[in-house]
């Protein structure tokens, strides 16, 4: 069996799977008593009104994780080949989430640029250790998971930009090993 | 099973149309990428292409449950370049994957039914990691795409 059946199996539809198997992931999905939920909970305006933007918190962890990778770097340049495309990664994802977050009418998060977060030195105190490559996994696993949680609830002209950087810090996570 | 079909409207149908015909064009390529790639990539190659096949067996369930008709696969798919050798049978399946990915990011924007958007997001994940793995076999860089679907 390959990694994506595997994933399959692991990860999809916890109450369902149990009982009918992997193959059927899909077409379970599709009879599971979801729709009403959905059509009542997806509203992104009554969300806001009292909650903020839950773009902001997702693109601070693209900085947190730009940082974290240029960190891991400066402590282990031979890091930089593989983490460095991950670096930029996350940079280009938070700039594409602060101008989600701007084109509702909210306010992005701290205010690191782009160039600011790639020139930022190791945010670690002299005596901290360094960032090392099993910590950039983990972050950027996390980040995985914080953006894949708001999937199901995101307003569609939203989701594509949040399933994506899930896929991606997956993959990342799943490479970086 | 046609109750919970029936709350499918006709844009994620639409949607779901459109992914299977994706992953019909990504098995196409497959099969005539193996034919032409590296010894040592055509068991990930039959692996990625297994995964597919799965993919569109269960679209093709669901379609049905949803009491539509699946689309057919075209007898053939217009490549983007010529598939002469190792290098070019790689483009095609970054190709592929690159299509699938758009497909299945386009049925979570066109759906809000929450089972079909996870079950979206696990496809549209294990599609980036494939192109991922082909991208860096082609040397593009980043080998990761860093959107994954976004048109």
């Amino acid at each position: 069996m390959n990694d994506a059946t595997a994933a399959r199996r692991g990860a999809g539809l916890p109450a369902a799977a149990p009982i009918v198997g992997r193959r059927r992931f899909l077409q379970i999905a599709l009879v599971l008593p979801a729709a009403a939920t959905v059509l009542g909970g997806c509203g992104g305006q009554d969300r806001r009104a009292d909650r903020p933007d839950p773009l902001i918190a997702l693109a601070d962890a693209a900085r947190a994780d730009a940082a974290l990778a240029a960190a891991a770097i400066a402590a282990a340049p031979a890091l930089a080949t593989r983490i460095d495309p991950l670096r930029e990664a996350r940079i280009e994802h938070a700039a594409a989430f602060d101008a989600e977050v701007v084109r509702m009418g909210g306010v992005p998060g701290t205010a690191v640029s782009p160039a600011a977060t790639a020139a930022a030195p190791p945010p670690t105190g002299t005596a901290a250790p360094p960032v090392t490559l099993a910590r950039v996994r983990e972050a950027v696993a996390a980040s995985q998971v914080g953006a894949a949680e708001l999937v199901e609830n995101l307003p569609a002209e939203r989701v594509g930009l949040v399933a994506s950087v899930a896929a991606c810090c997956a993959t990342y996570a799943a490479l970086l090993t | 099973m046609s109750g919970g079909a029936a709350r499918l409207d006709d844009v994620a149908v639409g949607a779901l149309q459109d992914v299977l015909g994706a992953e019909h064009a990504a098995l196409w390529s497959y099969a005539l990428a193996v034919a032409f790639i590296a010894p040592d990539q055509v068991a990930a190659a039959r692996t990625d292409a297994a995964a597919h096949r799965e993919l569109r067996a269960q679209i093709e369930i669901t379609l049905t449950q949803l009491g539509q008709r699946p689309v057919s696969a075209q007898p053939a798919y217009t490549t983007p370049q010529p598939v002469t050798d190792a290098a070019s049978a790689a483009g095609l399946l970054v190709t592929a994957e690159t299509d699938a990915a758009a497909a299945w990011r386009s049925v979570l924007e066109r759906s809000t039914d929450r089972a079909l958007r996870r079950a979206g997001l696990k496809a549209l994940t294990e599609t980036a990691a494939r192109c991922a793995r082909w991208r860096a076999v082609v040397g593009t860089r980043p080998a990761v795409p860093v959107f994954p679907g976004r048109p």
